[in-house]
């Protein structure tokens, strides 16, 4: 296992070498220039070329790679282009937000998606099944941030129980959990109709194995087959799908803190594109990638231990 | 990896440690994620003592502070944050952009000339304290800080303002006298903007900027206004607290919770579902007709407007023939592009510059020589025959994907299309707009702004010396345009306030007789809020851009 796991960290460093080399020429390829938008339209040129190189933009860009790569190398992720304060600071005070938002949201996806799952399996192309299959195709359909949408209209504007924007008074938990519950409602219910459409199919697929008969031709009762047979064996490919999830729960956690203004990864990824903050876009771009490969590092490490016939 | 077959029955190994089960990994991986959820909830601070119900909560367009160093803050957001943290030693007359006002000084100065240059003396207020700060415990201004913070705004390598203040020296010759001394007289009309509330005007602490250096002080500003940056909290928001000790009275409002919400439809969800008590509105009649209906609900329409105006690359064929310049602007219906944002928000023009500005001709003045070219495609066309070009022509363009550059660009393709002119537009991003147009890529560039003088607006978009790429000092000269800098040049220098202006019309009949800009409009700033946040005063025209906060601002729920 130990041999496992430290193969696969080294083979993370050229996938982190990779990510850094392209966002770092993407950037400088885009034509905005970060002294020009912190400046402002009003600026002169005199005044943009003097902050050029007060940031150092004016300094060949194999240079500029090379500073960030040493600095990244030290654990030094450098400081905002815009507001001169370190992109550590920034990230960590914007991280906590989005891990918040993803983990409750993948939790709300598991105890949604699963039990409607199970549900519509056993009630194979009946009503209550049917019911599931529409709701779960809706969930796939509609884009995040438009559910995102929706729900603020209905339970924020119209019903007024749940606050529309922000991350809430931190200095009062309850507020704080009260902002949450759109955003990562909306996160959990997108993840649950995927969720819910392949436990069905897995948990259908393995009703008619042989283990699962003779499971009930010894006399289990049904919920014990269910839950000590059937949704065991079912569980390595929802890890799987999981482990998917909560990378594209990522992606999505970009337009769903955009609409309810939460602070967070995605609002500051965004905020860094349009300020052209080339240091910050790199650091929080090098945080989502760690995240990427943890999680399928996690996520294969998990099939060792829910899957007794694989060992590592 | 590999996979065996079989299912390990020992729950220990053979060392008798014990071994990872499945049932225990689920349990330790599900404890984990809801322990991991529980731990990344930021922690509660410490309760403050404001009163949250006298918390004004405001929601700001952008994503992000740029800059809380008011010699550098140009961005809305930013501008409206130093507005709220710092003085001038003038102001505009809160609400009012057209009136100024003693500030940090005690009185208007009057000039003096000596040998051979003028000076303006300035007696400043006692008893000023500056906020304080981690690294600068609060003590009063002083004429030494007055004179080190202009000084600072005309150094080029530390403000963006510094072009304005070239030819001047600043002198504190006691603790409560400042003298600024020119080189070269100018009036008041453009020596008052220098010095108030506004752009490098905004005073800023020697200790602190020392203390800070230039990257501390974006984010860690120290003034005299009425609210104090208690916190930064990166792309999210700023907490104001209201200064105790500021020189007009404590502010009636427990602090600003000052929100960075980029999009347009965050900010609406959130006045609309009681969450924030004022916004940053949408220029846009079809917004505040919606937003006027709900109930208690206000939406405010004020100054300063930013003109829009398209300028003529005069280098590039067609465009360097007269005849087709003109062709274009007697193809362009102002009403047209009115229409798009509506007359409740914007107002034609006539001039290069926008009616309020003092200098700028009237309709009147424009019409009565018939420099308004109203819309005749007929002369449209024999102007382009005139040219050579009867069947018209083709050309390559960029816009901005900000939505008051794209609906006027796409405007101006419709309109022109109809004497054949064929516009190819290209959309980008605003960030990327500016870079390109700076770098010539538009022959026909569309620019929305303000600028606070006549003399700033002229010399930058029309003197030879701005222009883009080939300028001495390159700024927004976008039209390369050189047939006025002999009178701009000489309107700065004119301390006689009637001939200053003279000079400042005689340069805009020669530009739109040459047709190097064609103005269109005027959009004034659109903000909505609660009908509980009373601002304290009557909105006309705010330079900062945004309603205006201070001391006087209250707002009351339920």
């Amino acid at each position: 296992m130990t041999r496992y796991l430290v193969g696969r960290m080294l083979l993370a460093v050229p996938i982190f070498l990779g990510v850094v080399t392209i966002v770092f020429v993407v950037v400088r390829i885009l034509p905005g220039d970060p002294a020009q938008v912190a400046l402002g339209d009003y600026a002169s040129r005199d005044a943009v070329e003097a902050l050029r190189q007060r940031l150092g933009l004016d300094r060949p860009i194999p240079f500029q790679y090379g500073s960030y790569l040493a600095g990244l190398v030290r654990g030094d992720l450098g400081t905002s282009l815009i507001t001169g304060a370190p992109v550590r600071d920034e990230i960590a005070h914007n991280l906590p937000y989005t891990l918040q938002l993803t983990v409750l949201a993948m939790i709300v996806g598991a105890l949604i998606g699963v039990p409607v799952g199970v549900v519509n399996a056993l009630t194979r192309n009946r009503l209550p099944d049917s019911i599931g299959r529409v709701l779960s195709l809706l969930g796939l359909s509609v884009p995040a941030y438009y559910l995102g949408i929706l729900l603020i209209l209905l339970f924020a504007i119209e019903l007024r129980a749940l606050p529309a924007v922000g991350a809430g008074d931190l200095t009062d938990l309850a507020d704080s959990v009260r902002h949450l519950i759109l955003p990562a409602g909306t996160l959990g219910l997108v993840m649950a109709a995927a969720v819910a459409r392949f436990t069905r199919s897995t948990v259908l697929n393995t009703l008619g194995q042989d283990f699962v008969r003779t499971a009930r031709a010894k006399g289990l009762p049904a919920p014990a087959v269910m839950a000590r047979h059937t949704l065991r064996a079912a569980l390595i490919p929802i890890v799987s799908l999981a482990g998917l999830w909560s990378i594209a729960l990522i992606g999505d956690s970009v337009t769903t803190e955009i609409v309810f203004a939460r602070p967070g990864l995605g609002s500051m990824m965004v905020g860094t594109m349009l300020q052209r903050d080339y240091t910050s876009l790199q650091s929080v771009m090098v945080v989502y990638t760690a995240f990427v490969v943890l999680i399928n590092l996690a996520t294969d490490v998990a099939y060792g231990f829910i899957d007794p016939r694989i060992r590592y | 990896m590999t996979v065996r077959t079989g299912t390990p029955t020992d729950t220990r190994t053979p060392r008798g440690v014990p071994r990872i089960t499945r049932r225990r990994f689920l349990g330790t991986a599900l404890g984990a994620g809801i322990g991991g959820a529980a731990l990344a909830s930021p922690l509660p601070e410490p309760l403050g003592a404001t009163p949250a119900d006298r918390v004004l909560r405001w929601g700001q367009s952008e994503a992000d502070l740029g800059t809380a160093d008011p010699h550098y803050a140009a961005a809305t957001q930013d501008r409206v944050l130093v507005d709220l943290i710092f003085n001038g030693l003038l102001r505009f007359k809160p609400g009012d952009g057209s009136t100024f006002e003693p500030d940090l000084a005690l009185e208007f100065p009057k000039p003096v000339v000596i040998a051979g240059k003028q000076v303006w003396t300035f007696k400043l207020r006692k008893g000023v304290l500056w906020h304080p700060s981690d690294k600068v415990p609060s003590y009063e201004l002083t004429s030494e800080d007055v004179a080190y913070s202009l000084g600072k705004s005309a150094d080029r390598a530390r403000s963006a303002y510094s072009a304005l203040y070239g030819g001047m020296t600043f002198h504190a010759p006691d603790p409560y006298t400042v003298s600024v001394v020119l080189d070269m007289a100018v009036s008041p009309n453009l020596f008052y903007p220098l010095v108030t509330n506004y752009a490098g005007g905004f005073i800023m602490s020697k200790r602190a900027v020392e203390a800070y250096g230039l990257d501390g002080v974006k984010t860690h500003p120290v003034g005299t206004g009425p609210f104090i940056l208690r916190r930064y909290s990166p792309k999210e928001k700023v907490d104001l607290a209201p200064n105790p000790t500021y020189f007009r009275g404590r502010p009636k409002l427990d602090g600003i919770d000052y929100r960075y919400m980029a999009d347009g439809f965050s900010r609406e969800l959130g006045l609309r579902g009681g969450q924030l008590d004022g916004i940053a509105g949408t220029q846009d009649e079809a917004w505040v007709d919606k937003m006027q209906a709900v109930p208690k609900i206000l939406v405010d329409i004020f100054g300063v407007g930013e003109s829009t105006v398209l300028y003529f690359n005069q280098t590039i064929r067609p465009l360097s023939l007269k005849p087709v310049r003109q062709a274009i602007a007697y193809a362009l219906n102002r009403d047209e592009f009115l229409a798009l944002i509506g007359k409740k928000i914007a107002q034609k023009i006539y001039a290069p510059l926008a009616p309020f500005t003092i200098g700028a001709l009237t309709e009147q003045e424009v019409t009565s020589k018939g420099l308004d070219y109203k819309t005749s495609l007929e002369k449209a066309r024999a102007l382009l025959a005139e040219a050579g070009m009867p069947g018209g022509f083709s050309v390559d363009l960029v816009t901005s994907e900000l939505g008051i550059y794209k609906i006027h660009y796409e405007s101006m393709q419709a309109q022109l299309s109809k004497i054949g002119i064929t516009v190819r537009l290209r959309v980008v991003d605003h960030p990327s707009y500016h870079a390109l147009i700076r770098k010539d890529a538009n022959p026909i560039v569309i620019y929305v702004a303000f600028r606070p003088t006549a003399d700033i607006y002229l010399r930058s978009f029309y003197h030879s010396a701005s222009t883009v790429v080939t300028g001495a000092h390159p700024d927004t000269n976008f039209a390369h345009y050189a047939g006025v800098d002999d009178l701009i040049d000489r309107a700065r220098v004119e301390t006689s306030a009637v001939r200053q202006v003279e000079l400042w019309k005689e340069a805009q009949i020669k530009i739109l007789q040459d047709m190097a800009a064609y103005p269109v409009s005027y959009a004034n700033q659109v903000y909505a809020r609660a009908s509980g946040l009373d601002y304290g005063h009557a909105l006309k025209s705010v330079l900062a851009l945004y309603p205006g906060i201070d001391e006087t601002t209250q707002v009351r729920r339920g």
